[in-house]
């Protein structure tokens, strides 16, 4: 399966559109402050405000594209958010599992490069906006509502790891 | 010939953005990442509501910041690329007050907001009005458009600060109307802090 990417611009405004959703384009310094600012607001709770926000947006967009376009296996479902994470210039991902769970390793990290480029290695893994991402790929994947599958990041390429790593396990 | 607006923003307009091999955007200096507005309007909203009193302005510093950063790095990378360079410098004659010009067409062309400049004191103050921006759809309380406060700041830097990057810091933007709180449109004062 290939991801169809329809770009449109609405030409009143100028807003843009990738497969009917509104999209915008911002910069790694972005992300890597707005990851800044969670890890700050640990105490009101921050990073999971960040990851249940990219869960939940991401599995509309993704249940949004299989439907529209008729996948039903896991794999075709699955490769959708694995594409999309390109497609959205997060990086490059590598699922592997089941319904019950499994491992994704990030070889490329959009927000993990940005992090290093900005401030240089950090002293634990940062990618929140990821586990909610990957959270959202396995939800979509196996028909299931978000908060289904909890994420947690064993490695880090912020942290100086060359890869980063996700264990996902069903809730 | 001064900088054309509407040529501009349909010449800018027309690109698209789109990862690489390694699932990445390098583009103008900068990693680009393409991120879905319902997401970014939801986390401002959610953040801003989790925030107890006493935290709230420091929620809305950092938001501010994030856009700040990000408008000043990757605008010195858009008004030193090749489009930039192909499509606005040759309309430029009145110097820095035409690459501001052409900067908030890209500005517009890009998505960020349907905006231009209406009052222009070299040097020391600008008026930004937003006919149309993503953040007057978030959710929340009073004005609200952190993202293009942080932009209107950044790209006002780049024109009349020092050059980059040692005139980071030197301006402060203030939003006086929003769409958001029921205004006709969206209005951003720059001043030097």
């Amino acid at each position: 399966m290939s991801l169809k990417l329809e770009f449109s611009l609405e030409n009143e405004t100028y807003r843009h559109y990738l497969n009917g959703h509104p999209v915008v384009m911002h910069s790694h310094h972005y992300l890597a402050l707005i990851t800044k600012l969670v890890e700050e607001m640990g105490d009101i709770g921050g990073p999971q405000i960040l990851t249940d926000v990219v869960e939940e947006t991401m599995l509309a967009i993704f249940n949004d594209y299989i439907q529209k376009n008729g996948l039903s296996s896991p794999m075709d479902k699955c490769n959708v958010g694995r594409e999309y994470y390109s497609a959205f210039g997060l990086g490059k991902m590598i699922v592997t599992g089941s319904e019950n769970g499994g491992e994704v390793r990030l070889v490329h990290s959009h927000i993990d490069e940005g992090w290093i480029q900005k401030w240089g290695p950090h002293n634990k893994p940062i990618n929140h906006f990821s586990c909610g991402y990957i959270a959202a790929v396995f939800a979509a994947a196996f028909n299931k509502p978000a908060k289904s599958y909890s994420v947690t990041e064993t490695a880090s390429m912020a942290a100086g790891e060359t890869e980063g790593k996700f264990i996902v396990k069903l809730s | 010939m001064t900088v054309m607006r509407d040529t501009v923003v349909k010449s800018l307009a027309k690109i698209n953005v789109q990862g690489d091999e390694s699932g990445l955007i390098p583009e103008y200096d900068v990693l680009v990442n393409l991120l879905p507005v319902s997401l970014l309007n939801t986390f401002a909203e959610r953040i801003m509501a989790a925030a107890p009193a006493d935290k709230k302005a420091k929620v809305e510093e950092g938001l501010v910041r994030a856009a700040y950063e990000c408008g000043y790095h990757t605008g010195c990378g858009i008004i030193t690329s090749d489009i930039f360079n192909d499509v606005v410098l040759p309309m430029v004659t009145e110097g820095e007050k035409d690459i501001l010009r052409g900067a908030f067409a890209a500005f517009t062309a890009w998505g960020w907001a349907k905006s231009g400049i209406v009052q222009l004191k070299e040097r020391e103050k600008m008026v930004i009005r937003a006919n149309d921006y993503y953040e007057a759809e978030s959710g929340g309380e009073g004005l609200r458009a952190y993202m293009l406060r942080g932009l209107c700041q950044a790209f006002f830097e780049l024109t009349y600060s020092d050059p980059y990057p040692a005139g980071m810091d030197t301006y402060t933007c203030q939003q006086v109307k929003g769409i958001e709180v029921g205004d006709p449109h969206g209005e951003f004062v720059v001043t030097k802090k």
